[in-house]
């Protein structure tokens, strides 16, 4: 049913975008057009509150008066109102279908749904309340059958239709009530359209201007062309043949006709029960719960993303300025480059994405839910800005030097919060004058609360001689994170090759320790290269790691030793001895963390030992000349801290 | 792009187009197809009304060793059940019976009024309706009446039970 469904919604967009255009395609905005509908029936409902008597004599008066009295603004108005309410509901149901036909009202989005279900109902009563007003033949039809209809639940058992059964019965006080009800009821509406809107990242509660100009245009000539007008008064004295039927509305009142009132109420109110559970029935993709990670370029940033969210609404709930417009797969304004990972994509049409530019890499972020960890690139909004990432004062808690040029700077979060990051990324510390120094974790993300970093000594540096010099257990640091796209891919069996760079260090450990932590099972080796034997600060506990996991192994390399270090392991290049020791690395995958030389070096010599670029993960590979994502601080990431 | 790009012109009036079916269809869909709440030729019977029946049961003297038990602001020396007897309805229409309801008293204690609402289209015309009424614990019918009338198309007649009108009123609406 839900397929049948996308291609009818996708054949008729196909056509409406041949004339409409992708950006104004009416289907592509059924929530921002039910808004605007929304707020038409407010605003000619107000100019009619203003107009209308609330007793039985003047009820229908007052009505004709404004219909008839006034046609070009009262009768207008009163037009406008039915027939923007009646659209409404059109609306609502497209939207409702569409969303169900795509099978997005899963996973997280189980509340909009759920709301939506709520405000569909809501809007029905305000609907049917509404035609209870004018007091004539339609009115009395709506008040006696709804009173009815209750009447067969337990308790009330007539009570209610009593109240309407002659003339005589009928008080002013009803329609004061009545209006208060068609006042009430349509504040809650909106204030669930407010929560539901709410959980909808970058939701978009306005149409396009051309758009809501038209659709007015619409109903306005709509209404010139047939006025909404009241039947004959009412009379509970008889009873017309025919009434002129609000469809949209009424329906189910139609049912109570047919059915009786008691098989409508199991009807409605199992159809309703269906549609709220919906979101729970089973369905034919199994993408399980799980949160996939999203590596994010140019914004250099991890985002997870929830089951059954797709790409988009992942950065738009992150504040990433990531360009959209229908939503739906239509415009294709959402393209971008998928560097990494298995993406499925919802149905979309052809024309906003090309068999080949799929072939080439290209997605649509708004149809695209990761069945892997992803990493993508984008281009950003024109002069949007990313959410900033958000800031913390932090204290030292450990400063521990190393060896003599790195200090191992431990930083906890005041007020005790913690900072969940993925392994691989960074933080930034903030310094006077708007200026950042960025340090890899050196910890692991299950140790959140506590931030370990690895900061190299840089000579003449503005902030790493005051870690050594100055900085004393118990000041105070303002940092902001986590930042980077690098981190650990756990999606894949392939054995791990760790190639640290000095410094670099940081960062794998990190990765390591969550490695170890999540008991992954994959074939690991660290390669850690540095110039002499004292620069393998940590050499010991690298060394720990091997005897505690049989899955890693730690393979220190000296490139310059000296005579005192008695240094009888490997020598050289660390990517050279990992060449030496590997022929063939079509199936590993690399992680490499160092200087931007080591990187560069180790990349193109990697690559013609088979080494898949899809399986080569480094941030100092987006620092070549090719990708020039983030500027110079981002040297300091793959360095592990080592920028002055 | 979708498909070929079209003309502006032609572009325009299809969107045009699809702006008037959307009316079209709002602006139908609002007043037709007429609903048909009524057949030719037909008048309509409501039996409503929210009647008390009897105490079912009558007072009694409670016993001095009854009032001993309970504390001495609560000893009354009547003791009234308060429930109250269910209230059969029997209407009938030119000899032919319409209803037959018997209502329970509303009430967790069972002392509120019994309530009856019942609506059916009947043929218009002359008609004689009988009704009776039993509100008493042993169920005999208490009270009855007889009414004829004429009822044009689409007239509402209203039979209602009012004891201070002495019982069964028949009204338009």
């Amino acid at each position: 049913m839900q397929s049948l469904g996308q291609r009818v919604f996708l054949a008729i967009e196909r056509a409406f975008s041949t004339f409409f255009g992708e950006r104004l395609n009416p289907l592509y905005y059924l929530g921002a057009i039910a808004y605007f509908l929304f707020w038409v029936a407010v605003a000619t409902g107000l100019y009619l509150y203003a107009f209308f008597e609330t007793s039985v004599v003047q009820a229908y008066a007052s009505v004709e008066a404004l219909t008839h009295g006034q046609r070009y603004a009262g009768g207008l108005m009163r037009s406008l109102h039915r027939y923007a309410s009646d659209a409404l509901v059109l609306v609502i149901v497209l939207h409702l279908l569409r969303h169900f036909a795509f099978d997005r009202h899963r996973g997280f989005r189980w509340f909009s749904w759920v709301s939506g279900v709520v405000i569909l109902w809501l809007t029905y009563a305000s609907g049917i309340n509404g035609y209870m007003l004018p007091w004539d033949r339609l009115a009395q039809f709506v008040v006696t059958a709804t009173t009815e209809w209750f009447d067969v639940l337990p308790v009330l058992g007539g009570a209610m239709a009593r109240n309407f059964i002659s003339n005589a019965n009928v008080s002013d006080r009803l329609f004061s009530l009545l209006s208060f009800i068609h006042i009430g009821l349509p504040l809650s509406v909106l204030a669930l359209l407010w929560v539901h809107t709410q959980r909808v990242p970058g939701a978009k509660t306005t149409p396009p201007r051309p758009l809501w100009i038209a659709l007015l245009l619409t109903l306005t000539l709509l209404s010139l062309i047939k006025p909404a007008l009241s039947q004959a008064p009412a009379d509970m004295g008889t009873l017309v043949e025919n009434l002129n039927f609000d469809w949209f509305y009424l329906p189910t009142y139609a049912l109570i006709g047919t059915w009786g009132a008691t098989n409508t109420w199991f009807f409605v109110l199992g159809a309703t029960f269906v549609l709220l559970f919906l979101p729970w029935l089973p369905t034919r993709f199994t993408r399980g719960a799980r949160v996939w990670s999203m590596a994010v370029h140019p914004d250099e940033r991890i985002v997870d993303v929830r089951a059954g969210e797709t790409l988009l609404d992942a950065g738009l709930r992150e504040g990433l300025p990531m360009p959209f417009e229908c939503r739906n797969g239509g415009c294709g304004v959402c393209k971008c480059t998928l560097v990494h990972g298995e993406v499925r994509l919802q149905a979309h049409q052809v024309f906003a994405l090309s068999q080949a530019e799929r072939a080439a890499g290209k997605i649509l972020l708004c149809c695209a839910e990761p069945l892997s960890e992803v990493e993508l690139t984008y281009v950003p909004l024109p002069g949007a800005r990313a959410q900033p990432v958000k800031q913390y004062v932090a204290q030292v808690t450990r400063l521990e030097l190393l060896t003599s040029d790195v200090m191992q700077l431990d930083l906890k979060i005041d007020g005790g919060a913690s900072l969940a990051f993925h392994s691989g990324q960074y933080i930034n510390v903030l310094l006077d004058g708007d200026e950042r120094r960025s340090f890899s974790f050196a910890s692991a993300p299950h140790t959140a609360t506590a931030i370990e970093l690895q900061v190299r000594r840089i000579e003449g540096g503005r902030f790493t001689p005051t870690v050594f010099d100055t900085l004393r257990v118990g000041d105070s640091l303002r940092i902001e994170g986590p930042l980077g796209a690098f981190t650990l891919r756990e999606d894949s069996h392939k054995p791990i090759i760790f190639v640290a760079g000095s410094t670099g260090f940081a960062p794998v450990k990190s990765m390591l320790e969550h490695a170890f932590h999540t008991g992954l099972q994959r074939q690991m080796i660290l390669y850690w290269g540095v110039r002499s034997r004292s620069d393998l600060y940590l050499g010991t506990l690298a060394e720990k790691w091997a005897q505690d996991h049989p899955n890693f192994r730690f393979v220190p390399v000296l490139s310059m030793p000296s005579p005192d270090d008695g240094w009888s392991g490997r020598t050289g290049l660390v990517h050279e001895a990992i060449l030496t020791d590997f022929p063939d690395l079509s199936a590993h995958q690399v992680y490499a963390c160092g200087s931007v030389h080591m990187v560069q070096a180790a990349q193109p010599a990697f690559a013609q030992r088979g080494l898949a670029s899809d399986d080569c993960f480094s941030d100092a590979f987006h620092l070549a000349p090719q990708k020039p994502v983030h500027g110079s601080d981002a040297e300091m990431v793959q360095l592990g801290g080592s920028h002055g | 792009m979708a498909n070929a790009p079209r003309p502006a012109m032609l572009r325009y009036v299809l969107q045009g187009l699809a702006y008037a079916a959307f009316a079209a269809v709002v602006g139908y869909f609002s007043t037709a197809p007429v609903y048909r709440q009524l057949g030719d030729d037909q008048a309509v019977l409501k039996l409503s009304f929210s009647h008390s029946g009897q105490l079912k049961y009558a007072c009694r003297e409670r016993s001095a060793e009854e009032l001993a038990k309970v504390e001495p602001n609560m000893r009354n020396k009547m003791d009234c059940p308060r429930e109250r007897a269910p209230v059969r309805v029997e209407l009938d229409m030119d000899g032919m019976p319409l209803f037959r309801v018997t209502t329970p008293p509303l009430g967790l204690r069972k002392d509120g009024a019994a309530t009856v609402y019942r609506r059916l289209a009947i043929p218009a015309g002359m008609h004689h309706f009988s009704a009776r009424l039993a509100d008493d614990p042993n169920g005999e019918i208490n009270f009855s009446s007889e009414h004829r009338v004429e009822l044009t198309p689409g007239q509402v007649l209203i039979v209602d039970f009012l004891t201070g009108k002495g019982g069964f009123v028949f009204t338009g609406g």
